[in-house]
């Protein structure tokens, strides 16, 4: 209520004011006043300095990676599964503390398929400040993105088997090589174990990994004294096999070595169905075939097949076991592990090892950790970095088609079979060994086909 | 800067703004008060025009920020319908591609799964900073060209991928929808406007010729309340940003169905 100013009451003593007895008013005003801008300043200071973060530690700027799979096109279907892996592994990382006290933060563009955008995004990754790149499947991709790691002098984790005859000190492969992978499956086949075979046809998707690896499986069979009884190379995607199937059954092989990938093996199995190419008689090894790419494939078309590999769900391990649980609690009951979402789990926390270890995120400080020897305890067993090579050591898995779309393991190796990017047989020579020099090169080698 | 109170729990950003308002009034009330008072010293039945005007004032001002508030509410509320409508279409969905023939139906599930699973763990945090995530959309596509990957070979795969490809048409309306949201927020003009006005408000009450104390007293509580109702709007505004927000629970509750089922 407005107080009462009229002349009359213009004099009046303050009755009711504290202010009257001890101090004036305008001492009063003067030290509130202080008073009150200090206690302002104090609890608004934090929200006008420091974004209300007031009492907590800054914790630094989350580690940047890149996940460069294809979520489109043709290749999705066996990429997509490896971001999720590495998501998965990311998010235990980060839950457990992160990486030198940092969270990771990942960032997944979509290259679509398409060799032409790998590079392309591989870049924006780079330039975005990613501390290291894991992705790529076919090796057209991987080619594709290597010289853009290299500029950038970072790292590019590469987890799929792939052909070998090629060395980069930016470049960790975590996939098997032809002498982890195509020689032990034809020393298989050519065994008892595996019915004395002798008639090898070579089936292949027409690009680098089955020229390559057909080449050097033509010089191994050389050694023993055979030849394939077939070589053909369709385009990637191609799902017409007919003549194919039929020159398999003109040629008499007794197995095929395949070299065939992404969807076209819907094409190649319905084939050999249609044909009625008995798996017993003449079975199918293939390289590129896991749980993930038998999901699209018919049971009834594709069981007694063989596929060769370093994982497979259906290994007893108790660490694969919980892996698989963890896996399936987090993305579903219904998905599936194979190679190579095993390899590249390992090749995510041999990164991690590897920077932990150099305690810090510059490229030639992991690599030079890296060269001390790392060693990682995958679903699948010990896996260890080669320092001479960077690939990794890699036990080989053979397994045989079941109805239900995973594998019995009929045959593995007795310990881990260490990696040779350029087996003697096929390029006589060359060597790489990055503890010594790197990449020796011996004479020109020339692999038939457009690789 | 001003982003970063909704990091702060609602009930010490409410506090804070109250605190704001009330210690405005009170420094002003101690430091300027003496001065403003000047020009209406003389004038006869001073304390009646002041009350005339801030009466008058308070209409225009409460018009104002109830109208605002109203509208902060309603795009909160939308926002979170929209998010419900997404996450109903996207159930639906799942549904639907779980009758096609494997392996579609199980790769267009899965492609499902996933979305759910990076709108939860990924694209909600984001969208709470303010960002509008992107990598949703690869997904989204990724699904897309799976489903149009599929050939109906019977009159019932016809219509229920008819089906599918109108649940999905309604998905990615609302994911558009929501996406938009992300950004939406009070203009900034508007908040000129409502703080100039709380300034003006303030600054009227202390022309008021008043007992030091009752002024400081009635003076506080009004400013208590302004501060509450800016409080009010701020924390509707940005419909993903602080504890009043749209939660990512339909998305969660869905997803939980997704990996047990």
């Amino acid at each position: 209520m407005p107080r009462d100013v009229s002349p009359e009451n213009k004099k009046a003593p303050r009755r009711h004011s504290p202010l009257a007895t001890s101090q004036s008013r305008r001492e009063f005003v003067r030290r509130s006043g202080v008073a009150a801008t200090l206690a302002a300043a104090q609890g608004l200071a934090p929200i006008i300095f420091a974004g209300c973060t007031s009492g907590v530690p800054a914790k630094g700027q989350p580690i940047k990676i890149g996940l460069l799979h294809s979520q489109t096109g043709t290749m999705a279907i066996s990429e997509t599964s490896l971001r999720d892996v590495e998501l998965f592994a990311i998010e235990q990382i980060n839950s457990a503390g992160g990486l030198l006290g940092r969270q990771i933060e990942a960032s997944a563009p979509d290259p679509r398929s398409r060799d032409d955008l790998f590079p392309k995004r591989a870049r924006e990754l780079l330039s975005g400040g990613a501390a290291a790149i894991f992705g790529c499947w076919t090796s057209t991709s991987r080619k594709a993105v290597i010289p853009v790691v290299e500029e950038f002098n970072r790292l590019l984790f590469y987890s799929v088997q792939y052909e070998g005859n090629e060395t980069s000190k930016n470049v960790v492969y975590g996939g098997l090589v032809p002498n982890q992978q195509v020689l032990p499956s034809i020393d298989w086949l050519v065994s008892a174990a595996g019915g004395l075979r002798k008639k090898v046809f070579l089936l292949g998707s027409d690009y680098i990994f089955p020229r390559t690896a057909n080449f050097i499986a033509k010089k191994y069979l050389e050694t023993k004294g055979l030849k394939p009884a077939g070589e053909i190379y369709l385009p990637l995607g191609h799902r017409e096999f007919g003549p194919a199937m039929q020159a398999i059954l003109a040629s008499s092989a007794d197995c095929v070595l395949s070299t065939v990938n992404g969807n076209s093996n819907v094409g190649l199995f319905a084939g050999m169905a249609s044909a009625k190419i008995d798996p017993d008689r003449v079975p199918v090894l293939s390289t590129s075939i896991a749980e993930d790419e038998l999901r699209n494939l018919l049971p009834e078309q594709v069981q007694g097949h063989f596929a060769a590999s370093c994982y497979f769900q259906s290994l007893p391990q108790e660490a694969n076991r919980q892996w698989i649980e963890h896996f399936r609690k987090e993305f579903g009951y219904d998905r599936v592990t194979g190679d190579p979402m095993e390899p590249d789990w390992c090749l995510l926390h041999l990164w991690k090892k590897a920077v932990e270890k150099a305690g810090s995120l510059e490229t030639d400080a992991v690599r030079a950790a890296m060269l001390e020897g790392l060693s990682f305890a995958g679903p699948g067993g010990l896996v260890t970095l080669d320092p001479k090579t960077q690939h990794t050591t890699k036990y080989f898995r053979l397994g045989r088609i079941r109805k239900d779309r995973q594998f019995d393991v009929v045959y593995e190796s007795p310990t881990p079979i260490d990696p040779d990017p350029y087996p003697q047989i096929a390029f006589p020579g060359w060597k790489c060994d990055w503890t010594d020099g790197g990449l020796t090169r011996g004479p020109e080698v020339t692999i038939d086909g457009d690789v | 800067m001003f982003y970063s109170v909704y990091e702060l729990p609602t009930h010490i950003f409410a506090i804070l703004m109250i605190a704001f308002f009330v210690g405005f009034y009170w420094i002003g009330a101690l430091l300027l008060r003496p001065i403003l008072r000047q020009f209406v010293k003389h004038t006869k039945g001073a304390n009646d025009v002041v009350g005339y005007v801030l009466s008058c004032f308070c209409v225009f001002y409460g018009l104002l920020l109830g109208l605002i508030a109203v509208s902060a509410y309603q795009n909160a509320s939308e926002t979170g319908t929209n998010v419900t409508r997404e996450a109903a279409a996207l159930s639906a969905l799942y549904e639907d591609v779980s009758r096609y023939p494997d392996p579609y139906g199980q790769n267009l599930q899965w492609l499902l799964r996933d979305y759910t699973r990076y709108v939860i763990k990924y694209a909600w945090p984001l969208q709470r900073q303010g960002i509008t995530p992107v990598e949703g959309t690869i997904r989204a596509q990724a699904f897309q060209e799976k489903l149009l990957d599929f050939t109906p070979q019977t009159r019932v795969e016809e219509i229920l991928h008819a089906e599918a490809l109108r649940q999905f048409n309604s998905f990615l309306e609302y994911r558009r929808m929501r996406l938009f949201s992300v950004s939406t927020c009070i203009p900034s003009v508007m908040w000129y406007v409502v703080i100039l006005g709380a300034v003006i408000n303030i600054a009227m009450v202390w022309l008021f010729d008043m007992k030091f104390l009752t002024h400081m007293a009635l003076g506080g509580l009004l400013s208590a309340y302004l501060g509450t109702m800016i409080f009010l709007i701020a924390a509707m505004d940005n419909p993903f940003r602080g504890e009043v927000s749209v939660s990512s629970q339909p998305f969660e509750a869905l997803y939980k169905h997704m990996v047990e089922e």
